[in-house]
């Protein structure tokens, strides 16, 4: 190839290059144009999820289209039967089991149709239990009985807008779920109607809520944790101490051991509410060792006198590790070492904290082997760095020393400054 | 003793040894590096044999300022010098990084033999050191040895003040406990409030974000930079001392005395201001604080005790140019005070302007209490 031909050649092979940088940007426009128009879901027009059920109903279309069930194959036609690529009322109302407004009583049955088949529940490893947990539930009977007010599963997971538990926008989210029961179980008008607790307010002030809310600890129990999920059910006396136990094992263990247990059971009391309370759980006060007794005993009796000996033990004991700290305190403004003395009323800690679970079995030996153990380790952690601040003291006594080889030597400076004349004429 | 020691022959064991050294090295040399600092006043020829720079050391009458009130001159030298040696043993253990001030100034404090004298020395120096500094500018404010030909004098004296209390507050800040952190904060924010200056020095330290970067700023301004400004004006300070002499404040001429006389005095004063620190040290310890926490400002924490008063300024309701332009008006003529005066000619005799003086430093007092209260309410 001459010179000019490869010239020439390379001359095209530039144009085409230019041509197609300068057409890449409509192409790209084109492409991301003819993009939106495939999202765009305008009034009327056919989207996978919805149909045309959109044009009549676009509340409901919006709703649904947020949902978890959007995503799954699911129509209106699902729930509703008719015909949604229908372009009339009356062709789309009619067909393939229409429905139209699902009543309260018909939702959970409806629900259960597709949510109690493994086959179809299967791929989302949900379980299919709910449905029959459900009718065990308080919520399920009434709902027998034809009680037309009590919770249907839309009252809790919304109709059309279905999210996933694990959704924070959902009502069935961890921390929404206080306020979704309330809905009902909060609403003062209906609580007075139907003669119930108005537990949610109650359930605010307690330190299960603080501790969800407050601290965000998800795994602080909500109304569920306590009463169940579908299957819904206030406990009984005889058992409250075993669903508190659930979390509160140690307490429940002493609680056992002790005299209360037996006493309470004969009495038909309920064991961990009677002085906790139920749904607005107080935090807890070391000072009720004592105070809670004469709920139920005399005054002046011998069981009110074993809570303020309880008391008492613990107090010592939390003192002596609080004269610790101070101390820990002291010996950090020098600074001293006191690392090691931290881990051991970290320890101390422990051991208290142990003693107000012991506190349970109302036994002043269960208790005294943990307050005898705090006590102990704040008053050796008192003494050890005590002499280590009272040896600083004492090291001060060696300015003394120090003074007398000071004034030792401007001594001896002075006799050799005073060997010399003392003034030069 | 008059008689010049080169006309005797080399005979005691000292001569010989002093003949053995100048056959080697010209140490003449180092005698006349030294007359710049002060101790030696007797202008040295380099080119003279050591035997005759001694004798003539030893024999040249000279003005003894170590007595009051030219003491504090000397105070000011001395106690950087103690400064300087106690801030070196610290460097060797100090981590000028946010990580490792904290723990680094802790294991110094707590771990480190006799680190805690060492540490407390300093601080117990800076304290005096800022006292001291400001005390001999008032004194020499309140004697007029401003006028001429004094003027250096002051000038340096103002710097040495200036640069004392920069020490001492970029000191402040290396140990990063929650005082220190939180103390240096409140302090930049004064100097960041300042019109012109605060956004020089801001762009200088970095931002206006306290951070590592302070941190280390800092570090190389209280180790390095400052030091040496410092002993430059030090220098500066010796060099219009050997012109003019000490002061004759009441026609009292100063004490002349010999080296020997001079240099012993020198030595107990040092071993005395040493004493002195070692025993503040140990009978009244700084308290070590935690570490600091840039999310939590301690209870009732207040910028350097020197920084009150621009403090207190600042909390006026006035727009901040205002007290802001004062302070850097202060500032900047302070030095320039010897000019001012002979350009106000003979309105400011000796006695309306020390009147002037003392209703400033009166102010500056009262603006430093209301400072400290002023957070507290």
């Amino acid at each position: 190839m001459s010179a000019h031909a490869k010239e020439k050649g390379m001359g095209l092979w530039r144009r085409a290059t230019a041509l197609t940088l300068l057409l890449l940007p409509l192409a790209f426009l084109l492409a991301s144009g003819a993009f939106a128009a495939a999202r765009k879901t305008g009034d009327g027009k056919v989207t996978k999820a919805s149909g045309r059920c959109g044009s009549c109903h676009p509340d409901e279309r919006v709703a649904f289209e947020k949902s978890r069930h959007a995503g799954e194959d699911m129509h209106c036609t699902s729930c509703h039967g008719g015909n949604d690529q229908s372009l009339d009322e009356a062709g789309a109302h009619q067909g393939n089991g229409w429905r139209g407004k699902i009543t309260r009583a018909q939702d959970p049955a409806m629900c259960a149709s597709c949510h109690a088949d493994e086959k179809v529940m299967q791929p989302y490893d949900l379980p299919v239990d709910q449905y029959s947990q459900y009718q065990t539930s308080g919520h399920g009977k009434l709902l027998a009985k034809g009680d037309g007010k009590v919770a249907v599963c839309s009252d809790c997971h919304g109709a059309h807008d279905v999210l996933s538990a694990h959704d924070p926008a959902s009502r069935t989210y961890v921390t929404n779920i206080p306020r979704t029961c309330g809905t009902c179980h909060g609403d003062t008008t209906l609580v007075r109607e139907r003669k119930m607790k108005d537990t949610y307010h109650e359930y605010l002030g307690s330190v299960h809520a603080k501790s969800l809310f407050d601290k965000g600890n998800l795994k602080a129990p909500t109304c569920v944790s306590c009463h169940g999920v579908h299957g819904a059910a206030p406990s009984d006396i005889g058992n409250v101490n075993k669903v508190c136990g659930r979390c509160h094992t140690a307490e429940r263990r002493y609680f056992k051991s002790g005299p209360h247990a037996a006493a309470m059971a004969a009495e038909q009391m309920a064991e961990c509410s009677s002085c906790h309370g139920d749904h607005g759980i107080a935090p807890s006060e070391t000072a009720r060792l004592a105070s809670s007794c004469v709920k139920c005993h005399d005054k002046g009796s011998k069981d009110e006198v074993l809570g303020a000996t309880l008391l008492a033990d613990y107090q010592s004991a939390a003192e002596a590790i609080e004269k610790a700290e101070k101390v820990v305190a002291r010996a950090d403004a020098v600074p001293i070492q006191t690392e090691d003395y931290k881990a051991r009323i970290e320890e101390a800690h422990t051991y208290l904290f142990e003693a107000l679970t012991a506190a349970h079995a109302v036994s002043p030996e269960a208790m005294s082997g943990y307050t005898t153990r705090a006590r102990s380790v704040g008053e050796e952690i008192q003494e050890e760095l005590g002499s280590k601040l009272q040896n600083i003291t004492v090291e001060k006594l060696f300015l003394l020393v120090f003074w007398f080889y000071v004034i030792v030597t401007i001594g001896i400076i002075r006799r050799f400054r005073d060997a010399g004349p003392r003034a030069v004429k | 003793m008059s008689t010049l020691a080169s006309e005797t022959p080399a005979r005691t064991r000292r001569d010989r040894a002093v003949d053995w050294i100048d056959a080697r090295i010209n140490l003449s040399e180092l005698f006349s590096f030294l007359t710049h600092f002060g101790l030696i006043y007797t202008p040295v020829d380099t080119r003279r044999p050591l035997r005759d720079v001694l004798e003539q050391i030893r024999t040249t009458p000279l003005e003894s300022y170590a007595r009051w009130p030219h003491i504090l001159g000397l105070l000011t030298a001395l106690l950087f010098a103690l400064e300087a040696v106690s801030g070196i043993l610290l460097a060797f253990y100090y981590q000028p990084t946010a990580l490792g001030a904290y723990d680094s100034t802790r294991s110094i404090v707590r771990d480190v033999m006799l680190g805690w004298l060492v540490h407390h020395v300093h601080m117990w120096g800076s304290w005096l050191l800022v006292a001291v500094v400001l005390v001999r500018m008032i004194r020499l404010f309140w004697d007029g040895l401003y006028q001429a030909p004094r003027e250096l004098l002051w000038f340096s004296a103002v710097a040495l003040a200036w640069l004392v209390i920069q020490l001492d507050f970029t000191g402040l800040l290396l140990p990063w406990d929650e005082q220190s952190y939180w103390s240096a904060v409140r302090g930049l924010e004064i100097v960041w409030a300042l019109p012109i200056v605060g956004p020089m020095l801001s762009a200088l330290v970095g931002g206006r974000t306290m951070s590592e970067d302070v941190l280390n700023r800092f570090y190389v301004l209280h180790i390095i930079v400052l030091p040496v400004l410092y002993l430059a004006f030090v220098y500066l300070t010796f060099a219009t001392m050997r012109r003019v002499g000490l002061s004759r404040v009441g026609g009292v001429a100063p004490k002349l005395t010999t080296f020997r006389r001079h240099a012993s005095d020198l030595v107990i004063i040092t071993l005395l201001l040493f004493a002195g620190l070692v025993t503040l040290s140990t009978l009244m310890p700084f308290q070590f604080h935690g570490p600091a926490d840039p999310y939590r400002t301690p209870k009732g924490t207040l910028p350097p005790w020197y920084m009150l008063a621009p403090y207190a300024l600042f909390q006026l309701p006035l727009p901040r140019w205002i007290p802001g332009l004062a302070l850097v008006g202060t500032a900047f003529t302070l030095p320039f005070l010897p000019a001012i005066v002979r350009a106000a000619g003979n309105r400011l005799d000796d006695k309306r302007l020390r009147m002037a003086g003392l209703a400033v430093f009166g102010l500056w007092l009262v603006l430093s209490v209301l400072g400290a209260f002023v957070d507290r309410r």
